[in-house]
């Protein structure tokens, strides 16, 4: 059995080290790059939702070159049509004549599968715990990485030198194997980020992203949105990431903590992300952030089903609202005209309520 | 007299225009790009060269409009702006009580929400091309109309009949069923009008605050057919300022003489009748697979761009 699995921005560097500690044999997905989203859209029926078309993709080259099991996370109860990923990729992979099998879990049989890879991978609880522990520390790592970037990105003196330290970072990140190598590794390019030149007065406007999370974490589908935001001078948030989404549901009261946020907009759970996306809105608007951008796939219910609402805070809080919804046939040029005239509109905005 | 330029190359017209160190408009060119947006620039600053008199001298130039990168590139611009951004300021210049600006072009259609002379909100047709000037450009031709005469035509009509507007191929063929079913020339002409006005209501104009005033701009806005179904789908009155189909392009000017620092980087009238091109290579550095593209001028590389991580545009000049 060799597995692959779905591309998901840096992520992947972590979920690559996991099933290596399971004792998998893996083959890494192809990076999303435009042509991984040719090929996947190709395939996949043409209303499904965007990532899944992506991930196809991102299966084919490994496929190709030996992997015969695809490993996918299922969401059950509720959420989203995430939940029929598995079924719908095995179903398309087979009718295009790949013979592949999707390993599934779900938070239901996840226990009784993991047994089953200790048994036939000969792992011991000992080895497992390590692996979730080092996947955990690495995730968070990935995560400081990218905050560090967009800190940095807009207020560095010469431009590129924070991309040079995350891309650095990144590709010694493929190699670290022990907690050990991973915290010399932390405290290496901690060290590179404080040596990077600032402009420390530089008025610099904050901008949150908001919405689907694999298009909010993923630079491959969002063309690179944090660096391009950066490098137009602007501090990117996003609070939304894996950490986040694991988080939701420890300890269970957050759930209702969640919804007491955004009661006065929305009274129910809409499936995905969408309550989150209010919950951050109102987040950022508190926080006097200068804009907000929306990111979804093309056809997402949930976060389709938000924008309303999230138009009307946007009105109400007088905070500027974009929302961008991505797919195969999204053109970059077109997200770079409105990107651009959005930073405009909040510069403009911004001078005026400091003007007066 | 030191002038101003202002590019705006657009997917289907191109536009020029001067302005003078006190904001005046001096001269405006409108012409159609017919798919090669280098030509087209080349000839409209030879247009531009033979209208005006010997003594002005550009000091500054702003290019915006879908090919503004590539027209920065070859006319030498200041400053290169988003088209959003270039109409909220010609628009604001010269119309400032302004509130909502409805830009309908050759291919995209837009609206800007203005207070308070600031843009705070925006947006751009996003999938759909129906209601823009190629798509009337086509029925028009469809009908055997000369665009040009599609005005009269449509205010003609009395009863204009209902043209499914959801998307082109929709109100295509529900204009083609019209027709054979019977229904006069001018009030499908005046239908097809409402139709394109409500489509973009309800696409590009939702969830939109629309205030008066409400400007009218783009080559479209020369309909007037399109402005009396935007009048009656309103309700409100809709101007069409001066300058409307070359708002953008003042709009470029104006931000390129208010941003302008130094020297300009105009190449000068020379630029019409040299030998520019435009090739394209993959990168295959990384899987991101970048088409980067190349601009040639006399066989020298003057820039390259469209790359994702700066290898090849570092390059560049500054």
């Amino acid at each position: 059995m060799k597995i692959t699995f779905a591309d998901w921005g840096n992520y992947t560097i972590a979920f690559g080290s996991l099933f290596q500690k399971l004792g998998f044999e893996f083959i890494f997905p192809e990076k999303t790059n435009p042509r991984v989203i040719e090929e996947g859209a190709k395939l996949s029926p043409e209303l499904f939702c965007f990532p899944l078309k992506v991930n196809i993709g991102n299966y084919l080259p490994a496929i190709k070159r030996g992997a015969d099991t695809i490993v996918m996370w299922e969401n059950i109860g509720g959420s989203c049509r995430m939940r029929y990923y598995w079924v719908i990729q095995e179903k398309v992979l087979r009718e295009a004549g790949f013979k592949v099998k999707v390993l599934n879990f779900n938070s239901q049989n996840l226990l009784s599968k993991i047994r089953e890879i200790q048994k036939s991978n000969q792992i011991s609880s000992w080895q497992l715990l390590g692996a979730v522990r080092f996947f955990f520390k690495e995730i968070n790592f990935i995560e400081k990485l990218e905050e560090k970037a967009q800190y940095f990105r807009p207020r560095e003196k010469e431009r590129g030198q924070a991309d040079q330290v995350l891309n650095e970072t990144l590709k010694k990140l493929t190699q670290t194997t022990n907690l050990k190598e991973l915290s010399e590794l932390k405290k290496e390019s901690w060290q590179k980020f404080s040596e990077i030149k600032i402009d420390g007065n530089k008025e610099v406007l904050k901008v949150g992203i908001i919405g689907e999370i694999y298009t909010v974490v993923d630079g491959g589908v969002n063309f690179d949105l944090d660096k391009k935001l950066g490098t137009m001078g602007l501090n990117v948030h996003r609070k939304l990431n894996l950490t986040q989404h694991l988080k939701g549901g420890f300890p269970p009261w957050n759930e209702w903590l969640l919804q007491r946020k955004v009661n006065s907009y929305l009274k129910t759970t809409v499936g995905g992300h969408g309550r989150q996306a209010i919950e951050e809105m109102l987040d950022y608007s508190k926080k006097g952030f200068d804009g907000v951008i929306h990111l979804l796939p093309f056809g997402c219910m949930p976060e389709i089903t938000v924008r309303p609402i999230l138009q009307k805070i946007s009105q109400e809080k007088e905070l500027p609202f974009l929302s961008i919804s991505l797919d195969e046939q999204t053109a970059e040029v077109g997200m770079q005209t409105r990107l651009e005239a959005f930073v405009d509109l909040m510069k403009s905005k911004q001078q005026l309520t400091a003007n007066s | 007299m030191k002038t101003y330029l202002g590019v705006d190359v657009g997917s289907v017209s191109t536009k020029l225009a001067l302005i003078d160190e006190k904001n005046n408009a001096l001269e405006s060119l409108y012409f159609r790009t017919e798919g090669d947006p280098i030509n087209a620039i080349q000839k409209g600053l030879r247009r531009l060269k033979e209208k005006i008199s010997k003594d002005i001298k550009i000091i500054g130039v702003g290019t915006t409009g879908s090919a503004r990168y590539l027209a920065g590139v070859v006319v030498g611009a200041d400053l290169v702006k988003n088209e959003i951004s270039a109409h909220a300021k010609g628009v604001n210049f010269f119309v400032p009580e302004v509130r909502t600006v409805i830009e309908i072009g050759g291919q995209d259609s837009k609206i800007i929400i203005l207070e308070n002379r600031v843009v705070v909100d925006f947006a751009m047709n996003l999938i759909c091309a129906a209601g823009t000037g190629s798509f009337l450009d086509a029925q028009a031709f469809r009908l055997g109309i000369p665009v040009e005469k599609f005005s009269q035509i449509a205010l003609k009509s009395k009863q204009p009949t209902i043209v499914g507007s959801r998307c082109t191929v929709f109100a295509e063929s529900d204009m083609i069923h019209k027709q054979q079913i019977g229904h006069s020339r001018e009030d499908i002409v005046a239908g097809l009008c409402h139709g394109l006005a409500r489509n973009f209501l309800a696409n590009v104009a939702k969830g939109k605050k629309i205030s008066s005033p409400i400007v009218f701009l783009g080559g479209v806005s020369e309909n007037l057919g399109m402005r009396k179904a935007f009048e009656n789908t309103l309700g409100e009155k809709v101007i069409v300022p001066k300058y409307n189909t070359v708002m953008g392009a003042l709009g470029a000017a104006l931000l390129a003489k208010e941003n302008i620092q130094g020297k300009t980087k105009f190449r000068g009238w020379e630029v019409s009748d040299q030998d520019i091109k435009c090739t394209s290579f993959q990168c295959k550095g990384c899987p991101n697979l970048c088409e980067v593209i190349e601009a040639h001028i006399d066989g020298k590389v003057v820039s390259r761009w469209n790359d994702r991580c700066g290898k090849y545009s570092s390059l560049n000049p500054q």
